[in-house]
């Protein structure tokens, strides 16, 4: 049994380094991640094509669906002040359910490399920190480590920081481990099918046992939860906390 | 093929997917929330324009309905006082066709009497003159057969008063 588990593929690296940042390489995060905007942005315009008023299409009953639900959860969630927040989070959630899904048609979800949800939360973690600057401005904010006793502080800070952290990791860690459940089924399955097949004799058992029979349909069970429901549910998560994080900093 | 590894953050990939997300986010707008607003929100202005246009009828329909009304309870007024004025007219003018058939026919019953009164008038002179012939022939006659005179006078006077009887 060979089973290879193990970080997104490198297509190409140029050859002159960057300070910091290290030598630019094209991986496969960033191709299927522009796959992703592909697919979202086409199937955006697949829906809004041929627009009407009256007497409207499936397509565009679903497309006013989705803008609806978008802006009620947003809305919802945040108030009516955030309602510029809704192309952002709806840009967020699109993003990761597509990101988290696309493994099932065989590329590496770009949800599967930590540096995308660092990015996400990062940018979450821009978010809160501007509006609560906003809220109390910077004297506010940074007196708002010390509450409510300054032995605290040192803790606050943690906390702060771990917002982005636990949320970026969270969504990493499940989408990860739904890919090494994946992986670690194939290879239990091919084990399994080439085990069960080479019982029978002679060289059909031996052509048979070759072809991994039991990954087909048995991945497709288990992917309806390590894939398609955990998946959905983590985008869902992340944009829930996101909607959250930022509507608490708002209040102050 | 050289691959990441598989816990770690690449500092490009970070870069990159900060851009991807703003580029989504731009292009979300575009394609989605943009063109599907505007249609909600013709949909919205639509029916907005509708609703009102309803009140605007049926406000326009109330006050129609008002001046019907109003012109209805005018046209039945109208419509009695024209009843009673007509029934008025008529019994005056009926009353005065009785009035004046009354006096027609009074006048003539009046001519009737008058000239039945002549007509007998007239019919007693010609039986006077008739008997005076009469009373003269009959004189002749009884004056051919014996001349009494005693007889004579009293032959007239019967005849006279069995004419004036008549």
């Amino acid at each position: 049994m060979n089973v290879d588990i193990s970080g997104a593929k490198i297509f190409y690296t140029f050859p002159f380094d960057f300070p910091i940042l290290g030598k630019l390489s094209i991986s496969e995060t960033m191709v299927v991640s522009w796959i992703v905007i592909a697919v979202i942005t086409g199937l955006c315009i697949w829906l809004t094509r041929d627009l009407k008023v009256e007497n409207i299409s499936k397509r565009q009953a679903l497309a006013e669906m989705i803008v609806d639900t978008a802006n009620h959860f947003v809305i919802g969630n945040m108030g009516e002040k955030f309602s510029y927040m809704i192309p952002f989070v709806s840009a967020l959630f699109a993003t990761s359910v597509v990101s988290n899904l696309i493994s099932l048609i065989g590329l590496r979800s770009p949800t599967a490399d930590l540096s995308t949800e660092a990015a996400w939360a990062v940018i979450v973690f821009i978010l809160i920190t501007y509006q609560k600057i906003k809220a109390g401005g910077v004297g506010g904010y940074l007196k708002g480590f010390t509450q409510p006793i300054p032995l605290l502080t040192p803790f606050n800070i943690l906390s702060e920081l771990a917002t982005p952290i636990s949320m970026a990791c969270r969504h990493f860690g499940n989408i990860l481990s739904g890919l090494v459940i994946d992986t670690l089924i194939y290879g239990a399955l091919a084990v399994a099918s080439s085990a069960l097949l080479g019982l029978i004799p002679g060289i059909v058992g031996n052509v048979l046992s070759k072809i991994p029979i039991l990954s087909v349909g048995v991945p497709a069970i288990t992917g309806v939860y390590f894939d398609w429901f955990s998946g959905c549910m983590q985008a869902f998560i992340f944009c829930m906390l996101t909607t959250m994080y930022i509507a608490n900093a708002a209040e102050g | 093929m050289q691959v990441q590894d598989l816990v770690t953050i690449i500092p490009w990939n970070f870069i990159a997917t900060i851009c991807n997300l703003f580029i989504q986010i731009y292009l979300i707008k575009r394609f989605l929330f943009k063109p599907v607003n505007e249609v909600l929100a013709k949909r919205k202005s639509l029916a907005d324009a509708q609703i009102s246009d309803a009140v605007k009828t049926n406000d326009e329909a109330k006050a129609l309905k008002a001046q019907y009304e109003q012109d209805m309870l005018a046209a039945k007024q109208r419509a009695s006082e024209i009843l009673s004025t007509a029934q008025k007219n008529a019994q005056i003018q009926s009353e005065e066709l009785v009035r004046e058939a009354n006096a027609q026919a009074a006048a003539i019953k009046a001519k009737a009497e008058n000239d039945i009164a002549q007509e007998k008038r007239k019919a007693v002179n010609e039986i006077k003159d008739e008997i005076g012939g009469m009373a003269v022939e009959i004189a002749g006659k009884v004056i051919e057969r014996e001349l009494n005179e005693n007889d004579h006078a009293k032959l007239i006077d019967e005849f006279i008063a069995s004419v004036g009887e008549a």
